[in-house]
């Protein structure tokens, strides 16, 4: 059966609002943070996720092995483009160079080199910075959101009611194909069987992982033609359907969406006079030579 | 014009698509308005498939070639769509787990209400009526993936309530219930027929059911009906091994026969050399939580011994699965230690504890992935590295132990759920450790197939000690020396069944029901050295 994520009701600035509005507001954080490639307009956009965040009223305990994963997640990839100078390429076409590191060995006559330039440090702190907003404003959600407005949210969106309970069945997908998993290992683990001494080539070891990966995704296979059939046998789909919770606007859900839609035009009218482009300090563009 | 039927069956057969043989065939009877009309016989007999056959789920999610016609109201439902049937028929599925939708309770009982569009007030109204005829109207606003597996069941069937439907399936419905819950759900459908309902029950548990007055019974055999009409004339017809009749009707029946061959329980502890005392699974003031502010353990003493055959028995929720699940170290105490074999679970991995202690969980749907069954059961032995001969002959030894042999080449995701769960029991036979733990064995397994495995495993020549949660009181009566009756996250008994179970007041607490096999051995009490199944009180 699916379970739900941890939802608790906590005084925080999300719940405060209705989730409908809420999540209208995320989807325009969202598409603003993603015209954007300029940290002067993005570190206020961090400031916004940092503000939601500490207001959400999750503990750390709870949140620290989600948390981490997308730290380590982030870091790594800002990294990563930091070093192959990659990806950055769209972006900036020149580049300047602050400092040029050379490896005192070769590998079969390469030698790794590191270029660090202005653009590629600003191009990683960018990145940083806007993939960290989103993420934080993500996670929030599942630990915000109570899981029996997920359908009538999604219907007040103006999903039809056949989607809205899609989304809803959805989004409780993924906790319970986390505790399948769980129980599968279990089960295995108590036939002695163990994940840390998988050894030999990749196809080795995918085969190996089969006592995992069968039975999770033969469950999750039985399990949706279970839900569909509990459906059907209560009368599914048969004309509109009437949804026990009602979520009501207030004042304050329609300040909310006004900010989330003014903040999305404003994005767009800035983008459209040519701001908010990747930039540099131009006295940094100066000071170092261009490569 | 002939009165109408709420369900008529006619001449039905059904063959399932890439099967075979037909799993149900010339099945023709009709029920009546405030009927209760029960469906039994073994595991695999298509008990199943003719509920299917009625809700409308075969052919049009589980497809095949169907014969012969079902008539609801006197109207074949052959062109009918699933919604359509699904406003005049209720169907109850054998696994609460697989039915439940709503993330609150007071959601899943207004599912189908709020799929017929009815006004919002009236869905409320409708769904506090149906946990108030339940009794589980406390439960309301809880979260239904929190609740036991006996309160899932009756969340389930007060979903299907609440629709009002004049026909009711209900497909197993006291599987997972506490002896308790089982009957408060039978005495709820008793009303619920009295009220004009027509029910059509498909249940192993038949002794049970008896104790409602079913107006009729209809018994099954490999696809066809062996047997329908009143109670009275099954208990003519079925022998006493197939079904579980009520313990004076089997003592009267069995003084005929000669004597069952006394049981050599396990033979492994009388016979080891190894003089030690030790005790091989201690539990030291364990304490747990799943989270850090409800602990569901409270601080759990016990011992278990070489020849101990332990039932641990106790209501639905009471932290049963929890507590053996700290044996095999899949879970580690918060607070005090277990050991097994002298060795702290917070120092071993779980491999290194299947060595010992062998572990049969609850579903075996979280476990099998081989694709034919011998290479399913080989898996756990490879593991522990033994020889390639030797895993050949505990393979089949554990095949025959639980009356599989046939089906060594066959995949077990395409078994039964009966097949699949003893194939999860000979998965864990075959790895031979010394100490056997099962949750819930007899779970959807039919009378005579499980108290044939039993019997073998009891016999097995390896295991020192077997534990089994369970909710059948019987099953602990025959087959253990030692009850722990398990309430609230502590141990509320320990000892031997003739003096855990002899206490009624006692077992009614936590809400286990004496059964007639029970009071049969409490009657003959001064006769007895210990507790003996029906067929062997009859030569006391």
């Amino acid at each position: 059966m699916l379970v739900s994520w941890r939802f608790k009701e906590r005084k925080s600035l999300i719940q405060w609002f209705d989730p409908r509005a809420w999540l209208i507001f995320y989807g325009c954080f969202l598409m603003t943070t993603l015209f954007f490639w300029d940290v002067r307009f993005l570190i206020p956009l961090m400031a916004i996720a940092l503000l939601v965040l500490l207001t959400s009223g999750v503990s750390w305990m709870e949140i620290r092995r989600v948390f981490l994963f997308i730290i380590g997640f982030v870091v790594f990839f800002a990294v990563l483009t930091f070093l192959t100078g990659r990806g950055g390429m769209e972006v900036y076409d020149q580049e300047h160079l602050i400092r040029r590191l050379a490896a005192q060995f070769t590998i079969l006559g390469w030698r790794p080199t590191l270029s660090i330039t202005v653009e590629r440090v600003f191009f990683a702190l960018s990145q940083f910075v806007r993939v960290f907003s989103i993420a934080v404003m993500t996670i929030l959600i599942p630990y915000s959101l109570n899981p029996a407005y997920y359908g009538v949210t999604f219907r007040g969106l103006g999903l039809p009611d056949k989607f809205a309970y899609a989304m809803d069945l959805t989004m409780r997908f993924i906790p319970t194909f986390g505790r399948d998993f769980q129980l599968t290992m279990d089960a295995q683990r108590a036939r002695g069987y163990e994940l840390d001494k998988l050894k030999g080539g990749l196809i080795q070891q995918v085969r190996k992982l089969g006592p995992i990966i069968v039975p999770v995704t033969i469950h999750a296979i039985i399990s949706s033609e279970d839900i569909i059939d509990a459906m059907d046998l209560r009368a599914f789909g048969i004309g509109p359907r009437t949804w026990l919770e009602e979520l009501h606007y207030q004042k304050k859900d329609h300040i909310l969406i006004g900010l989330g839609i003014a903040m999305l035009v404003a994005a767009v009218v800035v983008l459209f006079i040519g701001l908010g482009q990747f930039w540099v300090p131009s006295s940094l563009l100066e000071k170092f030579p261009s490569l | 014009m002939a009165k109408q039927f709420p369900v008529v069956v006619d001449n039905l057969a059904f063959r399932y698509r890439d099967r075979e043989d037909l799993a149900i065939r010339e099945i023709s009877f009709n029920a009546n308005s405030g009927e209760l009309l029960l469906i039994a016989g073994a595991s695999g007999c298509g008990k199943t498939t003719l509920i299917r056959a009625i809700n409308g789920l075969v052919p049009r999610s589980y497809k095949g070639d169907l014969t012969g016609q079902i008539l609801l109201f006197g109207e074949d439902t052959r062109d009918w769509k699933l919604s359509r049937i699904s406003q005049n028929v209720a169907t109850v599925l054998q696994d609460p787990e697989r039915q439940i939708l709503g993330t609150k309770v007071i959601n899943e009982v207004a599912f189908g209400l709020e799929n017929f569009g009815l006004p919002r007030e009236e869905i409320l109204e409708r769904g506090d009526w149906a946990l108030e005829q339940l009794n589980i109207y406390h439960l309301r606003d809880r979260e239904t993936f929190n609740l036991s597996g006996g309160e899932k069941q009756k969340i389930a069937l007060a979903g299907v309530l609440a629709l009002n439907p004049s026909i009711l399936l209900l497909d197993e419905p006291l599987a997972s219930l506490d002896p308790a819950s089982a009957q408060e759900t039978l005495h709820a459908v008793r009303g619920l027929v009295d009220q004009g309902m027509t029910v059509l029950m498909v249940e192993h548990r038949v002794e049970d059911v008896l104790a409602i007055n079913p107006n009729r019974i209809l018994f099954m055999q490999e696809g066809e009906i062996r047997y329908l009409g009143s109670p009275e004339g099954l208990i003519e017809v079925v022998d006493y091994h197939e079904v579980k009749l009520p313990a004076e009707m089997v003592i009267s029946r069995a003084a005929a026969d000669p004597p069952p061959q006394p049981l050599q329980v396990l033979p492994g502890a009388a016979t080891s050399s190894t003089e030690d005392h030790d005790p091989l699974v201690s539990f030291e003031d364990v304490r747990f939580g799943y989270d850090k502010d409800t602990e569901v353990l409270h601080g759990i003493n016990l011992q278990i011994h070489r020849g101990d055959v332990i039932a641990v028995l106790g209501p639905n929720g009471a932290g049963k699965t929890t507590f053996v699940k700290h044996a095999i170290g899949l879970l580690k105490p918060k607070d005090g230690h277990v050991f097994v074999n002298g060795l702290s679970t917070h120092k071993a991995t779980v491999a290194q504890i299947a060595t010992t202690l062998g572990y049969v969980f609850q579903s075996p749907s979280h476990m099998l992935f081989a694709p034919t069954v011998y290479e399913e059961l080989a898996f756990g032995p490879k593991n522990l590295n033994h020889p390639p001969d030797q895993i050949k002959k505990e393979v089949h030894e554990a095949l025959d132990i639980v009356n599989l042999s046939d089906m060594e080449d066959d995949p077990p995701l395409a078994l039964s759920f009966g097949q699949q769960k003893r194939v999860s029991i000979a998965a864990i036979l075959a790895m031979r450790s010394r100490i056997l733990v099962m949750d819930e064995p007899n779970a959807g397994q039919d009378y005579e197939n499980y108290m044939n495995f039993m019997d073998s495993i009891l016999q097995m020549p390896g295991f020192e000690a077997i534990i089994f949660v369970t909710h059948d009181v019987d099953l602990a009566l025959i087959y253990a020396n030692r009850i722990i009756l398990v309430a609230d996250g502590v141990i509320r008994a320990d000892g031997p069944p003739q003096e855990i179970l002899a206490d009624f007041e006692l077992i009614t607490s936590c809400r286990l029901v004496p059964t007639s096999l029970l009071e049969a051995n409490i009657a003959r009490k001064s006769k007895l050295t210990s507790f003996l199944r029906a067929e062997a009180l009859a030569h006391v």
